[in-house]
C-alpha cells in the first residue's frame, strides 16, 4: 500500500483498518502499517513533510505528532479490550452439558409400595411376605368363603393345572399350592396362625385376577393388605388410622368418608372413599362429578376367622383393610392405562427418576 | 337392580320432608350411606325428560346390590331399608286368598325324599288364563327394570320376582305328561331344551322338575321351552320355590347359564316367600283380567327351617364399634328391618336382646352381623376417630425386605431400572429356558396363551420388555426385576433377573462408544454381591435359550461359603430374533438366587483397619494359552503370593503383534502390603519371583 498523501486520508484509513482488527496478530499488522520506522504511513508522512514549504513545515509536523499519538493510544486502548476478551489458557467451554450418569429407577409401583410401606412402619406395623401361589383354604376358606361361596365370584381366580410346592419360605403349615393368591389375606392367616395377639401388620404383595384387561384392570396387581388385633381394637381406629394414612399419603386437606360395604371377612364392612384428588371434591370425570373417589375396603375382622386361627373372639377384636396399589399409582400420577405400568415402557418409567 | 320411585312407594310409606328426603337424590344418598350405593339416577317414565332426575317426582334408581344382601334384589327389600331409614311403615301387596283351601288339588307336586335339601319347599297353583299383552303400567316398570315384557302371564311371574324377590315360573299345564310335577335330581343323559331354545344335558347333580316322564325346568335356573306359556295356553301351573343355593350355584356355572332366577336363589331365597308370591301372582292375574285361580295352592314342605335366633350385647355393640350407641336405637331400628329384638334380663352386664332373624335374611347369623346393621343405620360417619394403642413395639424390618430394598438401591445406582412383568408367560417362552415340560407350573385356566404358564425364569418377561422399548426407539436399555419364579419341583422361589443391550455409556460430546458386553453385566452382579459382603466366581456353562461360549455360572462367596448364585450370559439371537428384537444388537441376560444375598453380613460387619503403612505394585506381563481361564491364573498368583499379596488386578488383555498364535498377554497388577510396617523391595521382589515361577509350572505362563 502506497502512503497516503495526507493526515485525514491516513486517519480515516487507521480507523478503518483498527476496526478490522480480531486479534493480537492483526493488531502488529496495523501497527507496522502505521507506526513502523521505516515502511510506516506515518514515517512516510514525515519524509514527505521534506518537500513541503518551509513555514508550513511546523504546523505540518507538529499534525503529523498527534497523529501519531493518536494512532498508538488507539492501538494500546484496543490491545487491552483484545486482552479483555481473550480466553485464558486452559479455558473450556464450561456451558457444554455435563456427562449422563447411568442411574435407574425403582418402577413407579414399588415407590408408591415403600411409602404406604413407610407410613405403616411409623405407626408400628410389621411388614410381611408371603407366597403367590396359595391354596384354597388360607385364600378363601380360612377367610369365610367356603366352596360355592357366591363371594368367590368377586374374586375369580386362576388355578393351576397340578399342585406344586406351596409356602415357601413363610412360617407354618405349607399344603401344595392349588391357585395363584387374589389377594394377600392368606399371609395374615398364616401369621395369626402362628402368632399370639397383639397383631399389627401389613402384607404387601401381587395378586392374580382372572379380570380381562382394560384402562383400570389387570389380571395381576398389587396390593397392601393390613391386619390389627388386639384387646378394645375398634372400629373407630380403624377409622382414625385410615384417615391418618390417607391424610398422611395424599394431602393434610383429604377428606375421607366411610360406607357400608360387604366383605365376607369383615363385619362391619366398609368401603372408603377419599375427596377427589383432582377436583377436591367439586366434581370432574375422574370422580364421575361425583367428588369422591373410592380408595380401598376395610372392616372389622370376622370372628369366624379368629375361630379358624384359634383365637378368642370375645377377647380379641381387630380390623383390616386393603388397598390397590396400581388404583393409587393410576390416581397419584394421572397414568390413564393400568397396563401401561406391566409394558415397562422407559418412557413411562423413567419420568419417576426417585 | 333398577328400581322406579314410584314402586318403591307403593311399597313404603315415604314421609315427606322434613322427616323423609327432600329429593329423589337425597333419598339415593341416604340409600348409599347405608350400603345400597345408587350407581345413578335414571329419569323417568320419560327417558328424555328435560329435568334433573334427582329432583323429580319419579326416577328409575340403579343400586349396587352386594352378594350378602338377596333379599334386596326386590322393590320390597329396598322398601324395608327406606322404613328403617326415615321410621316408615311398609305396605303389604294385595294378596289373593288361597282360592280353595278345602279342594282337593287337581294337580300332584312330589319333592323325592331324597332330594328335599334341594328343595325344602315347592308351592303351586293352577289358573285358567287368557293370554295376552300386559297393560301400560306393568310393561313399564318391567322395562325399568330391564326385564323384557313377553305376556300377561309371564309378566305376572316376572312383576312377582322383581317386587318380593321370589323367582317364580308358569308352566303351561297342557304340555305336561299330565297334571304332575316330580322335583328331582336329572337322570344320566336326560336333556331339556330349555327357553332360550338350547337343549342343554343334564348331569345327575342337577335338580330338576320333571313331569311325569321328564324333565321340564331346570330348577332355580330356566324353564323348559315344550311347556312355556304360548298365546294357546289355557291353564297354567304357577311355580315358587325355595331351592338350596349351592345345588343352583353348580347348576348353572355347569350350565354356563346364570339368570334372574339363579342369581337369586343362589345368593339365597327367603323359604317364606313362595306362598306370598303365588297369592300375590294370583290377586295380578285377577286385576288384569288375565286369569282365575282354579283349586286350591299346593304347599309342598316336607322341610321347614326355623328362624335364627341370635343374642345381641348392648356392650359389645360398644367395644366393637367404638362408640356407645343408645339401647332405644338399637331395637327399634332391628324392628323396622324384619327382625323381632326381646330385651332379656338384665344381669347385671348390661342390656341385652334376643334376635329372631327373618328367613329372607341369609346374611344374618351372629352378633357382628347385629352391629352391623346398627351400625349402618346409626351412620359410619358419626363414629369417632381414635388411634389404637401401641401395646409392643413392632418388629425389626423383616430381612427380606431390607434385602429387597438394598438391590433395588444398588441396582439403580448402577443404571438398571425396576421393571415389574405378569407372573404368567407364554408355554413356548417358558420351555426355551426351562426345556423340562413336567417342571414348568401350567394354569387351569388362563386367560389366554399369552400367560399359559407360571414363568419358570424372570428372563423371558423381561426380554419381552426389552424388546417392547426397543421397538419404540429406545437403543439402551438395562433392566431388573425382583420377583417369584414358579417351577413343579422347586416352587416358588425368589429371583433377581437383568437384561441389558445396546451401549455402556449414554450418548456424550466427549464419548467414545462402546457396546456393552457379558463384562458390563458381571460387572453389575459383582457389584450386587459386594453390596450383602459377597464376592462372584464365573465358570463357563452351557444352558438353554444361552450363546455357548458366552454363557457362565455365577458362584457367591459369601461367609467362607460358595453357592451356586445364578448364570449369565448372552441371550440366544435367534431367540431374541423370534421374540420380535428389531436389529442386530447383542442381548445379555442374568438370573440370580436372591436367598443367597443374606441381610446378616450387616449384623456382623466390623471395619478393618485403615492402612498404616504404603503398598508396593507390581505389573506382570504373562504370555499364556488363550484358553487358560484368567480365573486359574488368578488362583495361582493368590496361592503363590504369599501373605502381603493383598490384591490383583488384570489390567490388560492383548492378542496379535508379537505374541504367539493360539496365547494371549495378560497383564496384572499386584499390590503387597504389610499391616505392620513397609514392605521392602526385596520382600516384594521374592514374592513376585514365587508366584512367577509357580505360573511357569502351572500355566507355562512366561513373562513378556
Amino acid at each position: 500500500m502506497s502512503a497516503p498523501a495526507d493526515i485525514d486520508s491516513i486517519r480515516a484509513a487507521f480507523t478503518a483498518d483498527l476496526e478490522a482488527v480480531a486479534s493480537e496478530q492483526d493488531l502488529q499488522t496495523v501497527r507496522d502499517r502505521y507506526l513502523g520506522r521505516k515502511q510506516g504511513a506515518v514515517a512516510a508522512l514525515m519524509k514527505s513533510m521534506a518537500g513541503a514549504a518551509p513555514e508550513d513545515r511546523p504546523a505540518l509536523g507538529k499534525a503529523a505528532n498527534l497523529l501519531k499519538q493518536e494512532i498508538d493510544a488507539a492501538l494500546t486502548a484496543q490491545r487491552e479490550a483484545l486482552a479483555a476478551t481473550a480466553r485464558p489458557a486452559g479455558a473450556v467451554d464450561v456451558t457444554l452439558p455435563g456427562r449422563p450418569l447411568l442411574f435407574g429407577q425403582r418402577h413407579p409401583l414399588t415407590s408408591i409400595r415403600e411409602s404406604v410401606e413407610t407410613i405403616f412402619e411409623a405407626m408400628g406395623f410389621e411388614i410381611l411376605q408371603g407366597p403367590q401361589v396359595e391354596d384354597d383354604y388360607h385364600n378363601f376358606e380360612a377367610l369365610n368363603m367356603p366352596p360355592d361361596h357366591p363371594a368367590r365370584d368377586m374374586q375369580d381366580t386362576f388355578y393351576l393345572e397340578r399342585e406344586m410346592p406351596g409356602g415357601t419360605g413363610v412360617e407354618g403349615s405349607s399344603p401344595p399350592a392349588t391357585l395363584l393368591r387374589t389377594h394377600t389375606s392368606g399371609m395374615q392367616i398364616r401369621y395369626m396362625e402362628t402368632h399370639e395377639p397383639p397383631v399389627r401388620i401389613i402384607a404387601p404383595g401381587l395378586v392374580y385376577r382372572r379380570d380381562t384387561p382394560d384402562l383400570t384392570h389387570s389380571p395381576m396387581f398389587q396390593q397392601v393388605e393390613g391386619l390389627l388385633v388386639g384387646e378394645g381394637v375398634t372400629m373407630a381406629d380403624l377409622k382414625g388410622t385410615l384417615v391418618s394414612f390417607l391424610q398422611r399419603f395424599f394431602d393434610a386437606d383429604t377428606q375421607v368418608m366411610f360406607r357400608p360395604s360387604f366383605f365376607p371377612y369383615t363385619e362391619p364392612s366398609a368401603e372408603v372413599f377419599i375427596s377427589c384428588v383432582f377436583c377436591k371434591g367439586d366434581g370432574c370425570a375422574v370422580c364421575k362429578e361425583t367428588g369422591w373417589l373410592e380408595i380401598l375396603g376395610c372392616g372389622m375382622v370376622h370372628p369366624a376367622l379368629f375361630e379358624k386361627v384359634g383365637y378368642d373372639p370375645e377377647r380379641y377384636t381387630g380390623w383390616a383393610f386393603g388397598i390397590g396399589i396400581d388404583r393409587v399409582a393410576l390416581l397419584k400420577y394421572q397414568v390413564e392405562d393400568i397396563r401401561l405400568f406391566y409394558d415397562n415402557d422407559l418412557r413411562l418409567l423413567e419420568q419417576f427418576p426417585h | 337392580m333398577r328400581i322406579p320411585v314410584s314402586w318403591l312407594r307403593e311399597l313404603v310409606r315415604i314421609p315427606n320432608p322434613p322427616e323423609g328426603p327432600a329429593t329423589i337424590g337425597a333419598l339415593a344418598d341416604a340409600l348409599t350411606m347405608r350400603g345400597f350405593e345408587v350407581g345413578a339416577i335414571e329419569a323417568w317414565p320419560d327417558p328424555d325428560g328435560e329435568e334433573d332426575p334427582s329432583t323429580a317426582n319419579d326416577a328409575i334408581l340403579d343400586l349396587e346390590i352386594t352378594t350378602n344382601r338377596p333379599d334386596c334384589l326386590s322393590v320390597l327389600g329396598i322398601a324395608r331399608e327406606v322404613g328403617a331409614i326415615y321410621g316408615a311403615d311398609l305396605v303389604d301387596p294385595v294378596l289373593a286368598d288361597d282360592p280353595a283351601p278345602d279342594a282337593k288339588p287337581a294337580v300332584s307336586i312330589t319333592i323325592l325324599d331324597e332330594d328335599t335339601a334341594l328343595c325344602p319347599r315347592y308351592v303351586g297353583a293352577l289358573a285358567n288364563v287368557e293370554v295376552g299383552p300386559s297393560p301400560r303400567w306393568l310393561t313399564t316398570r318391567l322395562e325399568a327394570a330391564d326385564v323384557r315384557p313377553i305376556n300377561n302371564v309371564v309378566d305376572v311371574t316376572n312383576y312377582v320376582m322383581l317386587e318380593l324377590g321370589q323367582p317364580m315360573h308358569a308352566f303351561d299345564l297342557s304340555k305336561l305328561a299330565g297334571p304332575e310335577i316330580r322335583v328331582r335330581r336329572a337322570r344320566a343323559g336326560e336333556t331339556v331344551r330349555t327357553l332360550d331354545g338350547v337343549d342343554r344335558t343334564l348331569t345327575t347333580e342337577m335338580l330338576t322338575i320333571a313331569d311325569a316322564e321328564r324333565p321340564v325346568a331346570v330348577a332355580g335356573v330356566m324353564g323348559g321351552a315344550e311347556s312355556e306359556v304360548s298365546a294357546a295356553t289355557r291353564t297354567i301351573l304357577l311355580e315358587a320355590a325355595y331351592f338350596d343355593p349351592i345345588s343352583v350355584r353348580r347348576t348353572n356355572k355347569q350350565l354356563t347359564l346364570s339368570t334372574d332366577a339363579s342369581y337369586r336363589f343362589e345368593r339365597g331365597a327367603d323359604p317364606e316367600a313362595p306362598v306370598r308370591a303365588v297369592r300375590r301372582a294370583l290377586q295380578l292375574l285377577r286385576d288384569l283380567g288375565a286369569g282365575q285361580p282354579r283349586g286350591p295352592l299346593i304347599d309342598c314342605h316336607p322341610a321347614p327351617v326355623s328362624p335364627k335366633v341370635v343374642s345381641l350385647r348392648h356392650g359389645r355393640i360398644g367395644r366393637v364399634l367404638g362408640q356407645t350407641i343408645e339401647e332405644d336405637f338399637v331395637a327399634p331400628t332391628l324392628a323396622r328391618l324384619g327382625f323381632t329384638a326381646e330385651p332379656t334380663a338384665d344381669n347385671g352386664a348390661g342390656m341385652s336382646w334376643l334376635v329372631t332373624v327373618p328367613t329372607f335374611r341369609v346374611d344374618v347369623n351372629r352378633e357382628e352381623d347385629l352391629i352391623e346393621e346398627v351400625a349402618r343405620h346409626h351412620g359410619y360417619d358419626r363414629l369417632p376417630t381414635t388411634f389404637p394403642s401401641l401395646t409392643r413395639p413392632a418388629a425389626p424390618a423383616a430381612p427380606w425386605l431390607r434385602r429387597d430394598r438394598l438391590v433395588r438401591r444398588l441396582l439403580t445406582g448402577c443404571g438398571f431400572t425396576e421393571a415389574i412383568t405378569y407372573g404368567f408367560i407364554e408355554r413356548d417362552a417358558a420351555l426355551a429356558v426351562q426345556p423340562d415340560a413336567d417342571d414348568i407350573v401350567a394354569l387351569a385356566n388362563p386367560l389366554s396363551e399369552l400367560g399359559a404358564v407360571l414363568r419358570p425364569s424372570l428372563v423371558p418377561g423381561l426380554v419381552d420388555s426389552l424388546i417392547h422399548n426397543r421397538r419404540r426407539e429406545q437403543q439402551d436399555i438395562r433392566l431388573f426385576e425382583l420377583g417369584s419364579r414358579f417351577r413343579q419341583s422347586a416352587g416358588e422361589t425368589p429371583a433377581l433377573g437383568l437384561v441389558v443391550t445396546g451401549s455402556a455409556a449414554p450418548l456424550h460430546w466427549s464419548n467414545i462408544q462402546r457396546e456393552g458386553d457379558l463384562f458390563d453385566l458381571s460387572g453389575v452382579i459383582a457389584r450386587v454381591a459386594a453390596g450383602f459382603g459377597g464376592a462372584v466366581r464365573m465358570e463357563p456353562e452351557t444352558a438353554p435359550a444361552m450363546v455357548v461360549g458366552r454363557t457362565a455360572r455365577v458362584l457367591i462367596d459369601v461367609n467362607g461359603e460358595t453357592r451356586p448364585f445364578g448364570l449369565t450370559g448372552q441371550l440366544d439371537p435367534t431367540l431374541a430374533t423370534a421374540r420380535g428384537l428389531p436389529g442386530q444388537g447383542a442381548v445379555y441376560v442374568a438370573e440370580l438366587d436372591l436367598r443367597c444375598l443374606d441381610m446378616g453380613v450387616f449384623d456382623r460387619m466390623q471395619a478393618a483397619p485403615v492402612p498404616r503403612y504404603p503398598s508396593i505394585t507390581r505389573d506382570l506381563s504373562l504370555e499364556i494359552d488363550d484358553a487358560l481361564p484368567a480365573a486359574e491364573v488368578r488362583d495361582t498368583i493368590r496361592a503363590a503370593g504369599g501373605p502381603y499379596l493383598i490384591d490383583i488386578q488384570e489390567v490388560d488383555r492383548y492378542q496379535g503383534k508379537g505374541v504367539a498364535s493360539g496365547a494371549v498377554s495378560l497383564s496384572v497388577r499386584l499390590t503387597f502390603r504389610a499391616p505392620d510396617r513397609t514392605l521392602t523391595d526385596p520382600e516384594v521382589q521374592a514374592a513376585t519371583n514365587d508366584l512367577v515361577q509357580a505360573l511357569a509350572a502351572t500355566h507355562q505362563a512366561a513373562l513378556r
